[in-house]
């Protein structure tokens, strides 16, 4: 793989700043280019958001064959001012913030450790590395059915049943995601489990892209394994872990599917798991309160666009990405 | 309100522009115009011949083969009109009942009986009157006329009731020294049943000797209907009181039932499997009919107890799924045939005897063989005979309860079912009743009450 | 790599040797950790497919394979067997049929995008092209729902399901970081010989760049396969519903099927699985050539 990497970026440098002047004859060929796209991320992703913020402004029913009704800014306020709506609604984004600061570094970190780990040739690697990128492949509506069984909370559970046998009946059974002290971690492990390998291919990438010579410069100098890793390994793959870091953020703002299926099963409390996500379709469909909804979303919209625009400067003034 | 768009040069203006004409179509079709509202229904009674178009939800695969058995019969009955039925998963099924057009709503449709005035409000469903013969009407049981009653006509008809009780298992209660009730008016008191799951730990494998049906899920239709729902009935509150949540819902009462029942999680099997009771983990299983089917594995020693007291007598929940007709239908006579086919007592024998479920037709439920004196699920049918009616009418002998019938439903069992959970899961049950309490009256406000 | 092992002081090479070994196994031992934290649910499922629901759930023993059976994979066919229901095969065909289309006009649709945006000059471009990135931190569930109000007259068709998933701002950014390393001569030499933007984007450019294209569809395949919140919203007739919809029929019934679940999502992962341990080395070329981008 590191061959294949290094074939389209040979080439990268010389070029990379050169248009190519050539095309230019053709005037509308690049707005034509880019038409089919712009189109379908206008019409799908654009014009719903400018809607959502239209909706936000009413009062509004799904399927209800009654007028909406102009309110102003009163969605805004009541979000804002109204104790328990201004409570579930900064609660649901601390479980995303928690979620966000818990799962980025560690995420990250777990995706290096894992290249480290499987980034050696040993006899047998293949068949596991298979074994760490299959979860991968799981979609979420499956992944959720699994781990609800693995979470499940009596002695049949199997995580349960697994720490049962280990301690040898010393841990007794717990409630994971019953229990609002396990319950978002529950989903933090989950969601590591099924995604963390795609982080850990792109940071394995990084590492066989990292110049050997230096390794070997590091080791005249009697540099210990720690040592090279910290002062070779980790500085070159930099750019690297900053994208990675990035993408994650970004994913675990989305947080959806597995929250919304693990938390609506068994004894769970919602509360302690709901995400602005599961909020906003729980606000919007199971109250069906679209109004309210629209403005989750608009709100929700500008914290992320905040967070990116930071996360991009920080990035860029550390000369990353 | 389009300001906020950033307003780039050339292109981007295109783009701007194609999503203003968008939402504009879109604030026109989709949240706008009037529209007929309720009972305005447009159901035309047709040839009475041609095909039918039948949903209903995907239950117990015994419960399916029984709907298509009937089915079956009622094509080869007569030879005019043919059945085209769809199913759906039950956790996708009022959805796609809310988010079809008027003209993609079937002939007949299966609906949970609280659903039913939302349904009604958001001009989904056609009253029966005219399509349905006046013998099929006049032969539904009392309680489930007025679970299909909306604003004085009647919308649905249906095959079955429901009821709620504590199963127990005979062998390990007789084990354990527990002297169990078998009528409604002997119904353990909440500490007395807390004084029976201390004795039954002993002689369950697990230590844990009550099944909640925590599988279903709090947090959803289970929690309200039939597990918070007559919790709360019990113990002398209400959900709702002149449809106002605050004030009922997060009332002391209420507050000292949920939290009593919290209390039993300790006690409880998650029952992740299904299989708590009819394995012998357990020894109560607090459930609906539809597990006798399974339960009746047990032979001689199934027995049913009322679920416990709370203060005000035990409270079970009636109702449940019935059939009714969408409002756009073109064909009226051949779905009212229909309807009358499936409350004849030989389509109700077949459907009831699939799920265990009391029979809904006054006829059916006499010819029992589960249900009335001395049979094996009398204590169910004694209490369906002993119908509060609704929430505001509960006394302290009655015993089945019908769940609010107001539009607002959807927003109340979504805020009872999370404040249950949250309960269970160790919260302060003041502080999640008052949230749920707030939110359900924010919304109503927000629709005004939910009147026509 | 290799090449550190190269460096090996000869005198105390025996020591070494040992050291070597002793940390040779503890690598071995902790990737036998790991591999099982991340192998056990997927070996669980499988199993569990092929054990009577009522064994699924107990404890430990819920991974010993005893008691194997088709009868969960039957079961699902007969729950599954009628008009009323729904067919599996058709479910997976629905599956297959709009991953597919999303996967495909994705990849035309958004490498011209990026080729655009790349290489060629136009007014507005970079302003358009911000936008763009700014589009990508916009979760399609956010918008999910006014997108439904927009959309709910086309509520059960396979086109509805696909459609908007084709433009996508985050395929855009990935082609576009690959057609940047395009070398300018090449399409140079394309438009000398008489191609216009078209042939040069199609028969030059497409062919030098697959890796980028081979991410873009992993990538998307792996997102729409299980895509799950959309089709809940749009669909409620069996004839166009897709797998990951059918689910939760299985865990509704009483008591709850969860060998027929674990059948289900077995069929519903193992093809993509098998697809993927085939293709697994080019999987992981593709995902990380682009990756080292970033």
């Amino acid at each position: 793989m590191t061959t294949q990497t290094q074939q389209i970026q040979a080439p990268a440098a010389p070029v990379k700043r050169r248009p190519s002047a050539g095309l230019s004859g053709h005037r509308f060929a690049g707005p034509l280019f880019a038409s089919p796209a712009l189109l379908g991320l206008a019409i799908f992703l654009v014009a719903p958001f400018v809607l959502a913020l239209v909706l936000s402004f009413y009062r509004v029913q799904l399927n209800s064959p009654r007028p909406a009704r102009f309110v102003g800014f009163e969605q805004y306020t009541r979000l804002f001012t109204d104790p328990d709506l201004a409570a579930a609604f900064g609660h649901a984004l601390l479980n995303n913030f928690t979620f966000a600061v818990i799962v980025v570094p560690v995420q990250t970190v777990l995706a290096l450790a894992l290249a480290v780990l499987v980034n050696r040739k040993l006899r047998g690697m293949v068949v596991f590395r298979t074994f760490i990128f299959m979860p991968l492949v799981f979609p979420l509506a499956l992944t959720a059915v699994i781990w609800r069984l693995i979470y499940s909370r009596g002695d049949q559970g199997l995580l349960n049943a697994i720490l049962g046998f280990f301690s040898g009946g010393g841990l007794t059974s717990h409630d994971w995601l019953g229990d609002p002290t396990t319950a978002l971690g529950s989903i933090i492990v989950m969601s590591i489990w099924q995604s963390v390998s795609f982080q850990m291919i792109i940071v394995l990438a990084a590492l066989q892209s990292v110049p050997t010579e230096l390794y070997e410069a590091a080791s005249l100098d009697r540099a210990n394994k720690w040592a090279q890793f910290l002062n070779v390994t980790v500085p070159g793959i930099r750019n690297t872990l900053i994208f990675v870091a990035l993408i994650t953020t970004i994913f675990s703002f989305r947080l959806f599917d597995q929250v919304y299926l693990l938390s609506r099963s068994g004894s769970v409390d919602r509360g302690s798991t709901e995400t602005v996500m599961t909020q906003i379709i729980n606000t919007g469909f199971d109250n069906n309160n679209v109004g309210q909804a629209a403005a989750m979303t608009v709100i929700f919209m500008l914290i992320i666009t905040v967070i990116a625009i930071i996360q991009r400067a920080v990035a860029r003034q550390r000369g990353g990405v | 309100m389009m300001m906020t768009i950033p307003k780039p040069r050339s292109g981007a203006r295109i783009l701007t522009a194609a999503a203003t004409a968008t939402i504009a179509a879109m604030a026109l079709t989709g949240c706008g115009g009037p529209g007929s509202v309720g009972s305005g229904s447009t159901v035309e009674a047709g040839s009475g011949e041609g095909t039918i178009n039948v949903w209903a939800v995907d239950g117990q695969a015994a419960e399916n083969d029984a709907l298509k058995k009937i089915i079956s019969n009622f094509e080869s009955a007569q030879s005019k009109i043919k059945v085209n039925l769809k199913l759906f998963p039950s956790d996708q099924y009022t959805k796609a009942v809310n988010s079809a057009a008027p003209g993609d709503l079937p002939d007949v449709l299966d609906f949970d009986g609280p659903t039913l005035a939302s349904f009604v409000y958001n001009g989904k469903m056609a009253p029966l009157k005219g399509s349905v013969s006046d013998a099929t009407l006049s032969n539904q049981t009392d309680s489930i006329t007025a679970q299909n009653t909306v604003d004085d006509a009647v919308y649905g008809v249906g095959m079955m009731n429901a009821g709620l009780a504590l199963w127990g298992n005979k062998r390990l209660l007789d084990t354990a020294g527990v002297a169990y009730p078998t009528t409604p008016e002997k119904a353990w008191t909440a500490d007395e049943f807390t004084g029976a799951l201390d004795k039954l730990t002993a002689v369950v494998p697990g230590g844990k000797p009550l099944d909640l049906s925590e599988q279903y899920g709090f947090a959803g239709e289970w929690g309200t209907c039939c597990s918070a729902g007559p919790v709360i009935w019990s113990g002398g509150g209400t959900v709702l009181k002149d449809n106002r949540a605050s004030g009922a819902l997060d009332s002391d009462a209420n507050v000292k039932s949920l939290t009593k029942f919290a209390s039993w999680k300790k006690y409880t099997d998650p029952n992740a499997d299904g299989l708590a009771f009819t394995s012998g983990r357990v020894a109560l299983s607090w459930v609906g009919h539809w597990t006798y089917p399974t339960y009746k594995a047990l032979g001689n020693d199934l027995v049913s107890i009322p679920l416990p007291n709370f203060g005000k007598g035990t409270k079970t929940a009636s109702g449940t799924f019935a059939w009714g007709m969408g409002a756009g239908s073109k064909n009226g006579a051949a779905a009212g045939k229909f309807l009358d086919f499936l409350m004849t007592d030989e389509s109700v024998r077949t459907y009831t005897d699939a799920n265990g479920a009391p029979p809904a037709t006054k006829t059916a439920l006499a010819a029992s063989a589960l249900y009335g004196p001395g049979k094996q699920l009398q204590l169910l049918g004694d209490q369906l005979s002993k119908a509060c009616g609704p929430e505001d009418q509960i006394s302290d002998t009655c015993v089945s309860v019908t769940r609010p019938v107001t539009a607002g439903y959807p927003v109340v069992t979504d805020q009872v079912g999370k404040a249950e959970a949250a309960i269970y899961a160790g919260k302060d049950a003041k502080e999640a009743l008052s949230a749920a309490a707030r939110a359900i009256d924010q919304n109503f406000a927000d629709n005004d009450g939910y009147k026509k | 790599m290799a090449m550190s092992k190269t460096v090996k002081p000869g005198r105390r090479g025996g020591s070494m040797k040992r050291t070597r070994r002793w940390q040779t196994a503890l690598h071995y031992l902790i990737l036998t950790v790991v591999s099982l934290f991340f192998f056990l649910p997927v070996y669980y499922l499988i199993v569990g497919s092929f054990r009577p629901s009522a064994e699924v759930l107990s404890g430990i023993s819920g991974f010993v394979p005893t008691n194997l059976s088709l009868d969960n994979y039957t079961g699902v066919f007969e729950h599954l067997g009628s008009e009323a229901t729904g067919y599996f095969g058709q479910f997976a065909a629905v599956s297959i049929l709009v991953t597919t289309a999303v996967v495909a006009g994705s990849l035309v649709v958004n490498s011209m995008a990026a080729y655009s945006f790349a290489r060629m000059q136009w007014r507005g471009k970079k302003i358009i092209f911000l936008l763009v990135i700014v589009l990508t931190i916009i979760p399609f569930e956010a918008v999910a729902l006014p997108l439904y109000f927009m959309f709910s007259g086309q509520r059960d068709t396979i086109f509805i399901q696909a459609i908007p998933f084709i433009a996508n701002a985050f395929s855009i950014f990935l082609f576009y970081t690959f057609f940047l390393d395009v070398p300018g001569e090449i399409e140079e030499a394309a438009r000398l010989d008489g191609a216009g933007p078209f042939r040069t984007f199609f028969q030059v450019v497409v062919p030098i760049t697959k890796p980028a294209f081979a991410t873009v569809a992993i990538l998307t395949f792996l997102a729409q396969w299980g895509s799950y919140l959309w089709p809940v919203l749009m669909v409620s007739d069996p004839t166009v519903r897709p797998l990951p919809l059918a689910i939760s029929i299985f865990q509704n019934q009483q008591p709850p099927e969860w060998g027929q679940v674990l059948a289900f999502g077995t069929m519903f992962i193992v093809p993509v699985l098998a697809v993927f341990l085939v293709f697994q080395r080019w999987f992981v070329a593709s995902i990380s050539s682009s990756a080292v981008k970033g």
